[in-house]
């Protein structure tokens, strides 16, 4: 178990630092996947099993495939270096980035675990599709559906945007 | 513990011993199948009927020099085939061929991993098709990203149906319910039809096998690899057709269950399931045409995927005003 944690932690470090460190577009996509899989096995141990596949589904599998081939398809894999359009940028980012570790160390700090591990682990009753359906049918069935909607919204408004329209295209 | 950690080592060990000699042979089936098709004799001389021809082929693939493109990404293409092999391995691990015990590993959410691995399996190609760094291989992967989205759906969709009627996930438990209400080829023929069609994209085979159709695209994905590497493609490819017609027969044939009250043998009769799927897919190879591939993307999404949603929700009605469960 000690080992699977430290290992695990290890892993979601290293490849969250190389889908940010390599220049290689293709390979930090691929770096993020490795991500989201090491991230599917933690939420697994942590007794959210469902919650894992389907991070390794979607995520993994889904999302960053669209990724790699819109890089594969534009051929922009390689960055420009050298050439900077928005100067003013860097310092901008800088800004927000330091902004944002300090909200997270905040965050940290004051954050206070709602349940103790082994009381959420007996509520999750082993975060199988069981276990999940019932909660997420009848206690939150009004979110799930608002995001339904909003999905649903946001596929047609992307397939009426691609459509050949009357003027050009 | 530990103790459950060998088994299963031990039973993975026989399951990868036992899928890379299914594919020594298949390959053999293969060609002298298509052969028969064709009405050629395929390769015959190695061995009585040929039956050597395999050992044949991996001795030469073996002593094949392994070129490496100049323009080729060095550490994706040595990663690619490595992908594409390990999950395709790892693909039959959840597939039961027994009762109780007799699978790698019995997963609550079987059906999730399958989907998981199959899903990864997928950056092997494109991977390749990439790192090569040459337009034919390039194609190839782009291609089978852009089938991939569509007919993972479909195939997803197909499932539900059977899922929501088993009321599990798991393929034991799926096994079992089709052993006391019927094979689900029955109950869901419209589901299948979906899954099945929708598999032969999965399994890269005609009519949708345009990944490395050779008439445009050389070899598609391949064209640039040799040797070894090509032989990892290679394998992953018919194991997917393998493991692919394993998970259909356990999915709507009632999997290692015997039919018509005979006895229980383990393996047997998934085995001889799986070679009705074996030869159906054989024989599409053998006598259909390939589709263009933007046509099988617009037939997924235009027609598998709606045909399947249809069903799943006739299926979710009839489940919920209490048939089947």
């Amino acid at each position: 178990m000690i080992v699977f944690n430290l290992l695990a932690g290890a892993l979601l470090l290293l490849t969250g630092f190389l889908s940010v460190y390599l220049r290689n577009a293709v390979h930090a996509a691929l770096a993020l996947a490795a991500n989201f899989v090491v991230m599917g096995t933690v939420y697994m141990v942590l007794q959210a099993r469902f919650l894992g596949w389907v991070q390794i589904i979607v995520y993994a599998g889904a999302i960053m495939v669209l990724f790699v081939f819109v890089i594969m398809l534009l051929h922009a894999a390689q960055a420009e270096v050298g050439f900077d359009p928005l100067p003013w940028m860097r310092p901008a980012a800088l800004a927000v980035a330091a902004v944002g570790f300090l909200a997270l160390a905040w965050a940290l700090g004051a954050a206070r675990a709602p349940l103790a591990a082994k009381a959420s682990a007996a509520l999750l009753k082993g975060g199988t599709a069981l276990a999940l359906g019932p909660e997420l049918w009848n206690t939150w069935r009004y979110p799930v559906l608002l995001v339904a909607a909003l999905l649903l919204v946001a596929t047609v408004a992307a397939v009426a945007l691609i459509r050949p329209g009357k003027e050009g295209a | 513990m530990l103790w459950q950690l060998f088994v299963t080592a031990v039973k993975a060990l026989v399951l990868i011993l036992a899928l890379l000699f299914t594919f020594a042979y298949i390959t053999w089936i293969m060609r002298r199948g298509l052969a028969r098709f064709q009405v050629r004799l395929g390769p015959n001389r190695v061995g009585p009927a040929g039956l050597l021809q395999p050992i044949a082929d991996a001795v030469k693939a073996i002593f094949k020099e392994d070129l490496t493109v100049a323009r080729a990404d060095r550490v994706l293409y040595w990663l690619a085939p490595l992908i594409a092999f390990t999950f395709a391995l790892a693909a039959f691990a959840v597939i039961p061929v027994g009762p109780d015990g007799w699978v790698v590993a019995n997963l609550d959410m079987g059906v999730l991993y399958v989907f998981a691995v199959s899903e990864l399996a997928v950056y092997g190609i494109f991977l390749a098709g990439w790192a090569s760094g040459s337009k034919y291989p390039l194609m190839g992967g782009l291609r089978s990203i852009a089938a991939l989205v569509g007919y993972e759906l479909a195939l997803g969709m197909a499932i539900l149906p059977v899922v929501l009627m088993a009321g599990s996930l798991n393929l034991q438990d799926i096994v079992a319910w089709q052993q006391t209400h019927g094979y689900f080829i029955l109950w869901q023929f419209p589901a299948f039809l979906v899954y099945f069609v929708a598999s032969l994209a999965e399994m890269s085979r005609t009519p949708f096998d345009f990944a490395e159709a050779e008439q445009e695209l050389v070899a598609g994905f391949h064209t640039e690899y040799a040797s070894m590497k090509f032989v990892s493609f290679y394998i992953a490819e018919l194991l997917h057709w393998i493991t692919g017609s394993a998970l259909i027969a356990t999915l709507f044939l009632g999997g290692w269950a015997a039919p018509f009250g005979l006895p229980q043998i383990p393996v047997l009769w998934l085995f001889l399931k799986w070679a009705i799927f074996i030869f159906l897919v054989l024989w599409i190879w053998a006598s259909w045409f390939r589709t263009r591939y933007d046509q099988m993307i617009r037939f997924a999404w235009g027609v598998l995927l709606p045909a399947a949603t249809v069903w799943f929700l006739i299926t979710a009605y009839y489940v919920a005003k209490g048939g089947a469960l």
